[in-house]
Order: structure tokens, then C-alpha cells, then sequence
């Protein structure tokens, strides 16, 4: 054998960690003989055998040193009693040992607790920095959101002579800002289109964030013809430019021309108002500019309120000037009576709080039935121990101290639990992470830090004393007396609380499988509407023509002409269209409509409609149904009459009970050209299958005012569109390869996206329910197996009087199916109570829908069938002869 | 009449320092229990049974000098005393008691 340490060199040194450990927390009269000889036979065997293995064994002695050590010589013997704090190690360490000899419980428990706790940290992570947390910017609480409200109450956005209006006006504001959308083609290098914003210069001041390189926007530079500067995201400036802090005062190409960069932000930052953006250019914006007017609602405003003052007070003061302003110009808030100022947090919220609260509401439902299940075995288990426990009862041991073990045991279970459950969170977040809407804000906050540990940590003390209690509160009781009086069988006070909590465990696990189940139909309704076109083999991708070369509109339509031709050139594509915005992706175009011959203050339309503006072909290749009149056609251009196709909604909006074909309309200002409606087109869902006002109104690429930049290019193909993905690619990039190509996805890949956050809350809804199920049903089996085991006695009594098997089954089942039934029962009543909480998120069923209830319940009792049958057939194998022998 | 007076662990940790003798502490125990059964008990456990034995009366035990490979930490020293001799005989003559008849040469010492 070698030896590891050669002569001369040090003998190897114990892990000195371990030895302080042991100083630490060995009581002093025995602690220096036994620290003493675990290093001598450290030494030992770090000469015998290698130094790493001696250090292994150290840290093994050391921990079962520590954990065992006794508490000085003379301790409170366990029949005494002591101060309960002094005692609670040793209560944990007979609960430990109770545990070791229970493995199949202490292990079940702990998977109970584990799902339970690993299902609560993980959503508790998710939900944190989204309801919880503050925002990441300086004096969170005084930012505030400034919207228009139209006449149904929903947000609209500001046109930039009211947000000029109120931020001049406003003495409770301490600054605001206006925010509007860009998107950017970075030019230097590969082509990409970047997600930007534009912003005012005081945007990031009023947030309180500093660029981490450079400067800030200079208040001169909010200007027309002075907009060409911007501020990089880290993410944008590492990615794209490496990190070169040379950067910042040079100049990058963007859409062709050149952008000084300002600044770089630091590594953290998010606009939660649009999480992806990466790139700030200036507003610019001056009230006199024909795209700052009031009604020219395309920005959001974002206000500080000033120290002292509170968001109420700045909410009346925005309140009355937002008055004066309507009083002032009427023809321009016509359509915005009210204005609405909320927290700016709401922002990150507002969209995903009904599906957070819902899944966080269940997450309490999977919990309390844990910790009822767990209640229950313990209850179970303190039957079977009441031989043990009226011993140690009769021996001195007062309730309190038979009750402070139960404790301890739930504690023990509940900590095994806390840590599989996390390290089940651990695994789950990032699956979680990657079914999380993309357009949620925040999303790298997401993760199980210091305030998730903390939660998850008192949680499972609570469940550990709540699941400790249950069986103390009654064991306390009924230990000494019941078992040493009759011989061990009694407990019928116990079987009924352990039936009481498993009706409550069917209960709960009814009104989650209800929750389940409505979202499902939800879904599944949602999924069965007509969205107006054939989703299916339609291929979608984002092509754009900006930059120099294409400043003349001519040249922006020729490009938009050669790349159709291109890609229906391709062998497997049916039809190309191209088109302004796509149906379901979440953009917003809307124009208010006027109509020939009519007043303005006749406008049925509430908010405008959805420009379309789309090539001939575009209906044709989308499926959209032409229902009357004729469909826009390669023939009308800029030298033809100017025409639309409108949408049935549309048509019935503006001429109820007349013809559409031959009226006339002007879409956007006054002094845009009146356009004949020639068609009318089936309703497409535009901003969600949900969604039920949908008007569109379609217009020839060439009649439009300008040519939109980016454009959505829609291709229906002969099979799989997936598979021409690659293909259609390959030739969108190949027709101008400085113009980037983006978001490539099939239509049905956009149709599921727009339900993704309904997808998650029924996934999440899906999985608590099974598990609900699942311990509800080892619920009952424990209840019916016990019950049986308990009145064997009686059923072979039963028997050997000539019962019949049938009757026999009969006995248990309905036992069961009481227990059952109730818990459906009062299971119906918490759906429908907690149904309502679900509404939100529900489509075409209501919280109540009683095919729902019914087939949950059914369900529910087949399962709870299968779960009493295990026990029923087990008693009738008890023959008369067994049963009669037990005595 | 012996009874089983001792736990299976102070058995065999009374026996192995009877076996020991004069240098009868943590380690030597250990190693005489490891030696003659196989079995690895940890020192702490060791020493827990040594000094419940000595609040019964089994065991009396003194402190060593301190030694360089123990951290100039001391020893304690342990000596079986007559009522331990006792306890461990009885014990074992109840184990054979209860071993008699069962087969061939069990019960004999």
C-alpha cells in the first residue's frame, strides 16, 4: 500500500471547519475526550488509508457527533418534561427515529409535502417580482400610468399635444414622460431589426436610471431634426458591438442613416413597458407636427408624482385639467370622456394578474389538501401507535409532551418536504419559465432568490405545526384512557375526524378538477372559433424595405412585388399575399372612419378600425371569405379610384339595414381621399380569439397614404408549412439580403401564442388537479383500509351470520360513498364560490357550467370508486373463522 | 437471577473495554469492537454509551494527559467497575438462558 504522504511532508491537517463545528456545539465535559479522539483517529487513518477519505469520515463523526451530542450531563429525561424549548431537540430526535422506522410514511409525506411546497415555491417565484415586488426604479411608488378611457373603460393611449398639455399644466407631477413604439433595422453588419422605443428626453430621469456609459438624453435633442441619437441597451451593446466602450459618441447605421450613440444602460435595466426593447432614440416630437395631435393616440405616458404630493391628489388634478382640455376641444375626446391614472406597476400586472391570482389560488388548494392528507396519515398512524403513546402517557408523559412530539414529526416531515420541494421548484422554473407569455415583463427576475427561500421556509414550518397539531389536539385526548381501557379499540373519535378530512380532501380536489376542467372547455371552445380565415398551412413572416434605397414609395412597392413573386414562385406555395398587420400577432393600427354624408357625432364605431393594407392577393391566401361584392384586385392602384373591402361587422356598424357596396368612407384625417366600398369581407378576430368586436377595413397597398416599412408576408401552402419554412426564407432574404427577416411561424403557432397564457393556467390547473386527485384518492383508501382492519371483527361476525359477499361489499362501499358524496358535495358548493374568482379566464362557460360539474363529479366518484374497492374486496376475504380468533 | 440489565450497545462497548483493559478509551473501544464483530460504531456513539454507563455505575473514567495527535486535546481514560463485571455476566448468562435448547452448544459459555 502507498502512502499518500511522503516523510518530510506535513502530516495532513483535519478539515478545520469541522473541528470549530465541533467545538462549537459539543458541551464542554464531553467535547475535548471525544474531539480529542476523533482527531487521533483522524491521524490514524489519514496515515492509513489517504488523507481525503480520513477527511470524509471526519465530516461524517462531526455531523452525527453534533446531531446526536447530548445536552450536558444530567439532561431532562424525556418523562419530565423541561422548558419546551430546551426540549425540542430531543423531541427531533425521537421524531426522527419515530420517522426512520416508518420509511413507506416518512417517505410518502415527504413526496406530498415535496409537490405541494415545490408547486408553491416555484409559482411564488413567478408571481413574486410580478404582483409583489416593487419596480425596479428609483421611489417605485410615485410612477404612475396616464391613459385615455374610452367609453367601454379600456386603456387608449395619448396623442402628444395632451400629454404636452398635462405635463405643463400638472403642479402634482414632478416630471412625465411619452413612450412610443420603434422598431429600428440595424444596418451595420447582418441586418436585424431591433425592438426599440421612443421616448422623451427626461424618460430615463424620471425613472431614476443612469446610463452606465455615456450620458443621457440632452433635453435640446427632443426635437424635430434632432432626433437621430440613441441610448443602447447592455444586452444590445455587448451582442452587436462586443462591448466596446469606444461606441458611445460614435455614430451606428439604423434604417440606413446614421444615430449617434448617447449611451449605454446598465446591465439590469427593463422597460417594463415593452420588456424586449433594447434600443431608445428621442421623441422629437412638437405640438404643431401633424402626428402630434390629440387624436393621434399612438404614445403612453408614464408621470412622477412630485414628493408630498399622492397619486390620488395627481389623479384629480389630471382629472379636472383632462376636463378642460375636453371642453376645449370636443370634436377630439369625443371618443375618451374620462382619463385613468394608475400605478405604473399595475403595468407589469395588469395583463397576467388573473391568471397569477387563479394559479396561486390553487396552489393554496394543493397545499391545504397536503397538509390534509398528511393530518390524516399522521391521525392514522397515532392508531396505531396508541399502544406506545398510552405507555409513554401512563409512564408521566404529560399531553403536552406527547403533543410537542407530534409537532416535532410534523416539523421533520414538513422540512424532508420543504427541501424536495425545493429542489422540485428548481427543476420546474425553468419549464415554467419557458411557458410564460413572452411579452411578460420581468421574466429575469424570475427565480428562486432570498424572498422565495424565506416563504418557502416559514410555509413549511406552518404546514409542519398545522399537520403537527391535528393529531396531537386529538391524540392528547384520547391516548391514555380510550386504548388502556378497552384494549386498543377504540379511535372512533378519530376515524371520524380522519373522515372529516377526507371529505374536505375530496372537496378541495373537486373544486380544483372544476377549475380544470372550465378553463379546458374554455380552451377548447376558444380553439373551435372562427377566426375569419384557415389558419392552417399558412406560413407567416415579417419582411420589411427601409433605409435609403427605399425613401421612394415606388421602390418600397416594387421590392414588396419582387419578393411575392419570388416566394410564389416556390413549388408548394398556393398563394402569397402581404399585408400591414397580421390577425392575432397583438398589433394595433386603428383609424377612426367617417362616413360620406353623415356627421361625425353619428359614428357608431367606438375606437376605429383595424387598417389593413394589403396586397390583391392577401384575402386569398389568408381564407377570408368574401361575403358581397367583389374582393380588392390587382387592378386597383394609385391611378384607379380609391376602394376598400370592409368587414361584415363594419358594414352593419356604419349602414345597418343598407347596402354597403358604393358608400364611402375616409379612414384617418379629414383630408384623405373618400373610398367606395366594393366588398364585404367575413369578420377576422384581430386582437384575440376572444375578442368580439373585430372590424377591418382593407385597402389596396397602392391607395394607402404612405408604404408601410414592415409587412407581414402571409404564404399558404400545399402541405406542411413548416417544412417550406426554410425555403421561403432562404428567398425573402435573397431578394434584398440588407433587409432582415423576422418572426418566421406558422399561423397556428400565432393563434397558440395569443393563448399562451390561458395554455399555462390550464397546464398548471391541469397538474394540481391530477395531484389533488391522486391524494384524494389515497385519501379514501386509507380511510376505507383502516376501517376495515378496525372492524374485521365485525364483518366476520357479519359473515359467519350468513351476510352475504354483496352485503359485505355493500358495508364498506357505502362507507366509502358517504365520505365520497359528501366531499362532492361541499365540493360543488366551493366550485361554484371559487368559480367566480376563474371568470376572467374563462370563455363561452360560465363558472357554474353544469356539464363541467357533472363530469368532474363523475370522475372524481369513479376514482373515488376504484379507491374504497381495494378495501371492500380486502373485506371480504376476511373469513368468519380469522375474524372470530382475533380475541 | 441476572436479568438484562444492558442495552446491546452497552454490551458490547462494556465488553470491548474489559477486553482493552488499562487503556480502555474512545479509540481503543472502537477499534476492539471493530476488530472482534465487524462492526463500525462512530466515535460518538462511542462515547455517549461509555458515559451512559458511567451514570449507571458500570464505568468509572479519569482524565489522560494531552497528546500531540489528538490537538493537545486530553484523554479519558475508562475502567470497568465490579457492578459493570456483574451487569455483563448477568446479561449474558440471560442471554444463554434464553438460547438453551435451541441447538447444539448456544448455551454454553
Amino acid at each position: 500500500m502507498t502512502r499518500p504522504t511522503s516523510p518530510g511532508a506535513p502530516p495532513p491537517a483535519p478539515p478545520r471547519l469541522a473541528v470549530r463545528l465541533l467545538q462549537a456545539l459539543l458541551p464542554a465535559a464531553d467535547g475535548e475526550a471525544l474531539v480529542g479522539d476523533l482527531l487521533e483517529e483522524f491521524h490514524h487513518r489519514a496515515d492509513g488509508g489517504g488523507a481525503a477519505a480520513a477527511r470524509r469520515w471526519l465530516w461524517r463523526e462531526s455531523l452525527v457527533a453534533v446531531l446526536t451530542a447530548r445536552r450536558g450531563r444530567g439532561a431532562p429525561s424525556p418523562h419530565t418534561g423541561g422548558s419546551p424549548m430546551r426540549a425540542l431537540p430531543a423531541d427531533l430526535r425521537h421524531a426522527a427515529r419515530a420517522l426512520r422506522r416508518a420509511p413507506l410514511f416518512t417517505a410518502f409525506c415527504t413526496l406530498t409535502f415535496g409537490l405541494a411546497i415545490g408547486a408553491a415555491a416555484a409559482i411564488f417565484s413567478v408571481a413574486n417580482p410580478l404582483l409583489l415586488q416593487p419596480l425596479p426604479y428609483a421611489k417605485p411608488g410615485q410612477l404612475a400610468m396616464v391613459w385615455e378611457r374610452d367609453e367601454r373603460g379600456e386603456r387608449i393611449n395619448v396623442g402628444f399635444a395632451t400629454f404636452d398639455d398635462l405635463r405643463h399644466q400638472a403642479r402634482t407631477l414632478a416630471g412625465a414622460a411619452a413612450v412610443g413604439g420603434w422598431e429600428p433595422t440595424l444596418s451595420d453588419g447582418e441586418a436585424e431589426r431591433l425592438v426599440g422605443q421612443r421616448v422623451t428626453a427626461g424618460f430615463f430621469g424620471l425613472l431614476g436610471v443612469r446610463p452606465a456609459l455615456g450620458r443621457d438624453f440632452l433635453p435640446v435633442e427632443d426635437a424635430p431634426e434632432r432626433t437621430q441619437v440613441v441610448i443602447l441597451s447592455h444586452g444590445l451593446w455587448q451582442r452587436r458591438f462586443g462591448g466596446d466602450s469606444s461606441l458611445v459618441g460614435r455614430t451606428i447605421r439604423l434604417d440606413g442613416a446614421p444615430y449617434l450613440v448617447a449611451g449605454v444602460l446598465p446591465a439590469g435595466f427593463q422597460s417594463i413597458l415593452d420588456p424586449a426593447a433594447q434600443i431608445w432614440r428621442v421623441l422629437g416630437y412638437e405640438p404643431s407636427q401633424p402626428w402630434a395631435c390629440r387624436t393621434c393616440r399612438h404614445l403612453r405616458m408614464v408621470a412622477r408624482v412630485r414628493d408630498g404630493a399622492s397619486l390620488e391628489a395627481a389623479s384629480a388634478e389630471l382629472d379636472r385639467l383632462f376636463a378642460l382640455m375636453a371642453a376645449a376641444h370636443p370634436d377630439d375626446y369625443k371618443l375618451s370622456p374620462r382619463l385613468l391614472v394608475s400605478p405604473m406597476r399595475d403595468e407589469v400586472s395588469r395583463r397576467v394578474r388573473p391568471v397569477l391570482l387563479a394559479v396561486l389560488g390553487a396552489v393554496g388548494l394543493v397545499l391545504l389538501i397536503a397538509v390534509v392528507n398528511v393530518a390524516n396519515l399522521q391521525l392514522a398512524r397515532a392508531i396505531r401507535r396508541e399502544g406506545e403513546l398510552a405507555i409513554r402517557s401512563a409512564l408521566g408523559a404529560g399531553r403536552g409532551r406527547l403533543a410537542r412530539q407530534f409537532v416535532a414529526e410534523g416539523l421533520l416531515l414538513a422540512v424532508c418536504g420543504g427541501v424536495a420541494g425545493l429542489a422540485l421548484a428548481h427543476a420546474l422554473l425553468p419549464a415554467l419559465l419557458a411557458r410564460v407569455p413572452e411579452e411578460l415583463p420581468r421574466q429575469g427576475d424570475i427565480r428562486l432568490d432570498a424572498t422565495a427561500l424565506a416563504v418557502t421556509a416559514a410555509l413549511t414550518l406552518l404546514l409542519g405545526i398545522v399537520v403537527g397539531l391535528v393529531p396531537a389536539w386529538h391524540g392528547g385526548r384520547a391516548a391514555l384512557f380510550g386504548v388502556l381501557r378497552d384494549g386498543g379499540r377504540s379511535g372512533g373519535g378519530r376515524r371520524r375526524l380522519r373522515s372529516a378530512l377526507v371529505v374536505g380532501e375530496v372537496a378541495l380536489a373537486l373544486v380544483l378538477l372544476v377549475g380544470a376542467g372550465l378553463l379546458g372547455r374554455s380552451l377548447v371552445r376558444l380553439l373551435s372559433v372562427d377566426v375569419g380565415f384557415d389558419p392552417r398551412q399558412l406560413l407567416t413572416l415579417e419582411v420589411q424595405a427601409t433605409g435609403p434605397a427605399y425613401d421612394s414609395a415606388a421602390s418600397a412597392y416594387a421590392n414588396r412585388e419582387r419578393l411575392r413573386a419570388a416566394v410564389a414562385a416556390l413549388p408548394g406555395v398556393v398563394a402569397v399575399g402581404t399585408t400591414s398587420q397580421l390577425p392575432l400577432s397583438g398589433s394595433l393600427d386603428e383609424y377612426g372612419v367617417r362616413v360620406e354624408g353623415r356627421p361625425t357625432e353619428t359614428l357608431r364605431i367606438a375606437s376605429g378600425s383595424d387598417r389593413y393594407v394589403v396586397s390583391a392577393d392577401f384575402m386569398r391566401a389568408m381564407g377570408i371569405r368574401i361575403l358581397r361584392g367583389r374582393a380588392l384586385a390587382a387592378t386597383d392602384r394609385d391611378s384607379t379610384p380609391p376602394v376598400v373591402v370592409v368587414s361584415a361587422s363594419v358594414a352593419r356598424g356604419l349602414w345597418p339595414g343598407e347596402d354597403p357596396i358604393g358608400k364611402r368612407l375616409q379612414m384617418g384625417g379629414e383630408d384623405t381621399p373618400w373610398r367606395e366600398v366594393v366588398g364585404v369581407a367575413d369578420d377576422v378576430r384581430h386582437s384575440g380569439l376572444d375578442a368580439t368586436v373585430t372590424q377591418q377595413i382593407y385597402i389596396p397597398e397602392r391607395q394607402w397614404l404612405w408604404a408601410d416599412a414592415v409587412v407581414t408576408l402571409v404564404v399558404r401552402t400545399r402541405g406542411d408549412p413548416e417544412a417550406l419554412a426554410p425555403a421561403v426564407y432562404r428567398t425573402a432574404r435573397a431578394v434584398d439580403p440588407t433587409q432582415p427577416v423576422a418572426r418566421l411561424r406558422t399561423m397556428e403557432q400565432v393563434v397558440a401564442a395569443s393563448t399562451a397564457q390561458r395554455r399555462l393556467a390550464l397546464t398548471l390547473f391541469a397538474a394540481f388537479a391530477a395531484v389533488a386527485l391522486l391524494l384524494a384518492a389515497l385519501g379514501i383508501y386509507g380511510v376505507l383500509a383502516s376501517l376495515v382492519a378496525e372492524r374485521r371483527r365485525e364483518i366476520g361476525v357479519r359473515t359467519a351470520l350468513g351476510a352475504t359477499p354483496a352485503a359485505t361489499l355493500r358495508l364498506v362501499m357505502a362507507h366509502g360513498a358517504r365520505l365520497a358524496g359528501l366531499g362532492l358535495v361541499l365540493g360543488v358548493g366551493g366550485a361554484l364560490a371559487l368559480g367566480r374568482l376563474l371568470q376572467g379566464l374563462l370563455y363561452a362557460v360560465r363558472p357554474g357550467d353544469p356539464l363541467t360539474l357533472v363530469m368532474v363529479a363523475a370522475l372524481l366518484a369513479l376514482v373515488a370508486g376504484l379507491a374504497c374497492l381495494v378495501p371492500a374486496l380486502r373485506a371480504l376475504r376476511v373469513s368468519p373463522m380469522t375474524a372470530l380468533r382475533v380475541e | 437471577m441476572g436479568a438484562l440489565v444492558l442495552g446491546e450497545l452497552e454490551q458490547v462497548v462494556l465488553l470491548a473495554a474489559l477486553r482493552v483493559g488499562d487503556d480502555a478509551y474512545g479509540v481503543t473501544v472502537l477499534h476492539e469492537i471493530a476488530r472482534q464483530t465487524g462492526r463500525e460504531l462512530t466515535l460518538a456513539t462511542v462515547h455517549k454509551t461509555l458515559a451512559r454507563l458511567e451514570e449507571k455505575g458500570y464505568v468509572t473514567s479519569r482524565m489522560g494527559e494531552p497528546t500531540p495527535t489528538r490537538g493537545g486535546r486530553r484523554k479519558r481514560h475508562y475502567a470497568v467497575t465490579p457492578a459493570g463485571r456483574q451487569a455483563v455476566r448477568a446479561s449474558l448468562a440471560a442471554l444463554r438462558r434464553l438460547a438453551r435448547g435451541l441447538a447444539v452448544g448456544w448455551d454454553t459459555p
